[in-house]
């Protein structure tokens, strides 16, 4: 709309001769006029034909100026309609009545045509401002219902996505406290084949929708590889390598990545920018520390990268915990940080209590008071529990009703340079279980091949003896003697043969594992289930607990194991 | 939060000082210090003495500058820095990307 | 005492611009309107009614200001304020001083009629 734009104005005046004048003057601008002579008459002229501005004579009968200017305020509502009051009225406090009735400006008599003329033009100009602004805030606030309900679809994808898995088991406590919708953190958690449990947290840089959206791929490539039973080390450099592919620089996730083996009682542990994880031991009350000792995801190119990790040993009851420095940043009301010193106070002070968890939040809570949390909160405690107490209800579960790999044979053998780098175990379990029915024994069969393999490769082809693992010194030594020889190796192969035959309601999976080693003299009838104690040799009678049949072929250096299953439907 | 960057005479050394809080609030400014320049410096300086905090916007940027200054073949130090920002950087293990001092 | 009875040119040079054919409407309806506000005045003081007597001065003040009668709207003030602060005493001699200002003022404003 420009200047020129014809406006109605509304006049109302008792007086004929002041409203001829002010008539003449507003018509003689272009605008269209409509008069009135009281209050009340101003009113209803306001209701009936909506004039852009109004012009009041403060002292009129029936309904004075201010009244009059109350209900049109009133009705005009949230649009701006500017009334100036036609006044000879001096006295600072009738001016104020004015104001406080609505009015936005006066006119003193006698009329000025060219105040007259500037005061409408400049009012006209904040009518339309302010519409402009209603118009842009409605827009506002539906372009903002509009994201608010897109996020909130996007969130669900996200939580399924990036806070799931198998943190619903019994021995995981976790708390995430999403800053806007989207959470910067991200938080997943599985089971591998083998019955361990693998949790990754990890404080992507930033935060919304930004930081939420590499938590896709990297849940998702989480996921889909422990699963399949691949290695620490391995979903490390994989997610590492998508991340850096995807995020622009300087956008990167401070991770900590764990492994709990419930059966060795032992803690992986890989940190990459997060503060320490503590480990809680309740019997002693001592607290270690898991450092950060890599830099975050996402930085490093794969060959840069590092994914050595630390080992820890725990003990029932020992509990594992993990944050994002959300915990550590929080602040109270005076800006001050809650800090590593305080947490590791609620430590100490927590008396082995069961409740060190909600001691923490408790202490950080109470700490931050009413303030907001200006980063992203997550917590999760993890206990080392009994192999059979760790069980999920969620773990994604896969019904495989149609036809699968029915009845097939597999040979697949590998050769030193494959050997030296490749983990074979998870492109195998990956095929065995695309059995209809079979993905649900994946523990059991990944513990399998994972036990023959090993045998194969330490045993046959490295010529290792197990009777060094009796003691610990000669634990490590294995361990030296292991690489060593890995390194040099010339001339070797393991041969896996896999067949399997469906039966109704289940059926029977044959493993043979050849390698190129010497083999040794062996007693099929011996293969009974005490017959072997100690560090070494603990495979071999796990698997016969397993299998329908376990027997040794040609020279040693071959094993055949059978597994039978039936579904559980 | 201010940023100052001053530029050596023959324009081989850039420095940057960050006063307060080293957050996203400092992106602009701190990217406009280093773009745009006629030369490229050898060497970049981010003097911390006056840093009281940073985040992780703030690690995001040391790495895009980096990347800007050459990635693995650039000299990015990063200089005076207290206990606490030096304790944050070296949380995310920086020290294996920049020379911290 | 200043003149009561004094018409500012200025401001009637501006009306006649501004009203054109309009002009002379413009004094007929401020004389119609004036002797109407007169006799209510009138009437006001005679029932001692001080709110009619501060509305009927101020509407009077308000247009004769527009007209240029800035003498008779001192008048019509000085009475505005008596009614505004219940002050009745001699509104009789203000009233003839504004009804004998009216008078040659509506003289005046005759003769600019064409």
């Amino acid at each position: 709309m420009t200047e020129q734009s014809n406006l109605k104005i509304l006049i109302a005046d008792d007086t004929d001769t002041d409203r001829l004048i002010l008539q003449t003057i507003v018509s003689k601008e272009g605008h269209q006029v409509i008069c009135a002579r009281d209050g009340v008459e101003a009113v209803e002229q306001f209701e009936k034909e909506r004039p852009d501005i109004v012009l009041l004579d403060a002292l009129m009968p029936n309904l004075d100026g201010f009244g009059a200017a109350r209900q049109i305020k009133e009705l005009a509502g949230e649009e701006l309609i500017p009334i100036i009051f036609l006044t000879s009225l001096t006295e600072t406090e009738s001016l104020v009545k004015c104001l406080d009735a609505g009015g936005d400006d006066f006119l003193q008599k006698p009329y000025n045509r060219v105040i007259l003329q500037a005061k409408i033009k400049s009012f006209n100009r904040m009518r339309e401002m302010h519409r402009t602004m209603l118009e842009q805030r409605d827009q506002i606030q539906i372009h903002n219902n509009h994201l608010i309900q897109e996020q909130t679809v996007a969130k669900q994808v996200f939580d399924n996505v990036a806070h799931s898995g198998c943190l619903d088991a019994a021995n995981v406590r976790h708390y995430l406290s999403p800053m806007a919708v989207f959470n910067g953190d991200v938080l997943v958690a599985a089971l591998r084949p083998s019955g361990s449990m693998m949790v990754l947290l990890g404080d992507f840089t930033g935060h919304g929708l930004p930081a939420a959206i590499g938590a896709m791929p990297l849940a998702s490539t989480f996921y889909g590889m422990v699963q399949k039973g691949f290695a620490l080390s391995d979903i490390l450099r994989e997610i590492n390598q998508k991340l850096k592919s995807i995020l622009p620089v300087g956008v990167f996730c401070c991770a900590t990545f764990l492994e709990v083996d419930f059966h060795e009682r032992t803690v992986t542990a890989w940190n990459g920018g997060l503060p320490d994880c503590l480990i809680y031991r309740p019997k002693t009350g001592t607290v270690d520390h898991i450092k950060s000792k890599h830099l975050p995801l996402g930085v490093l190119s794969n060959i840069q990268m590092k994914v050595d990790c630390l080992h820890f040993e725990l003990d029932p009851g020992d509990k594992v915990y993990m944050w994002s420095d959300g915990i550590h940043e929080a602040r109270d009301g005076a800006g001050e940080m809650f800090g590593e010193e305080r947490l590791l106070n609620t430590f100490h002070n927590s008396n082995n209590k069961p409740s060190l968890f909600d001691d923490v939040m408790a202490a950080v809570q109470g700490f931050i008071g009413d303030n907001e949390a200006d980063d992203d909160l997550s917590l999760v405690e993890i206990e080392m529990v009994a192999p059979e107490e760790v069980s999920s209800k969620s773990m994604p579960s896969y019904s495989t009703e149609g036809p699968g790999l029915m009845e097939w044979r597999l040979q697949f053998e590998i050769l030193p340079s494959t050997i030296r780098y490749f983990d074979p175990l998870p492109l195998l379990l990956n095929i065995v279980t695309e059995v209809p029915g079979l993905r649900s024994h994946s523990g059991s069969l990944y513990t399998i091949l994972a036990e023959l393999y090993s045998n194969a490769l330490e045993h046959g082809v490295l010529g290792l003896s197990s009777e060094l693992k009796a003691s610990p010194e000669g634990f490590a030594e294995y361990y030296a003697q292991r690489e060593e020889r890995l390194a040099n190796l010339q001339n070797a192969s393991i041969n896996f043969a896999i067949s399997h035959d469906t039966r109704e309601n289940g059926g029977n999976l044959t493993i043979k594992v050849k390698d190129s080693g010497k083999g040794f003299e062996y007693d099929n009838k011996l293969l009974d289930l005490s017959s072997k104690k100690g560090y070494c040799g603990r495979g071999i009678p796990l698997i016969r607990t397993m299998c329908e049949s376990l027997k040794y072929l040609g020279n040693g250096n071959e094993i055949e194991v059978v597994y039978s299953w039936r579904s559980d439907r | 939060m201010a940023i100052n960057s001053s530029i050596s005479p023959d324009g081989s050394e850039l420095t940057f000082s960050i006063q307060g809080r080293f957050d996203f609030s400092a992106h602009q400014d701190f990217r406009r210090s280093y773009e745009n320049l006629e030369t490229a410096p050898s060497v970049y300086f981010v003097d911390m003495r006056e840093t009281t905090y940073l985040d992780s916007s703030a690690l995001g940027m040391l790495l895009l500058l980096r990347d800007h200054a050459g990635g693995d073949s650039s000299t990015v130090k990063i200089v005076n820095c207290s206990p606490d920002v030096k304790k944050i950087l070296t949380i995310s293990n920086f020290e294996q990307l920049f020379t911290i001092q | 005492m200043s003149d009561h009875t004094a018409l500012d040119q200025d401001t009637l040079e501006m009306l006649k611009d501004v009203m054109e054919d309009g002009f002379n409407d413009l004094i007929m309806t401020y004389l119609t309107d004036s002797e109407v506000r007169v006799a209510a005045l009138a009437e006001a003081i005679k029932s001692q009614d001080s709110e009619a007597v501060r509305r009927e001065a101020h509407s009077l003040k308000g247009s004769s200001g527009n007209i240029g009668a800035t003498g008779l709207a001192g008048l019509c003030l000085v009475v505005e304020h008596k009614g505004r602060d219940g002050d009745l005493c001699g509104l009789e001699e203000n009233l003839s001083d504004i009804r004998a200002a009216f008078a040659i003022i509506s003289d005046s404003l005759k003769a600019l009629l064409n």
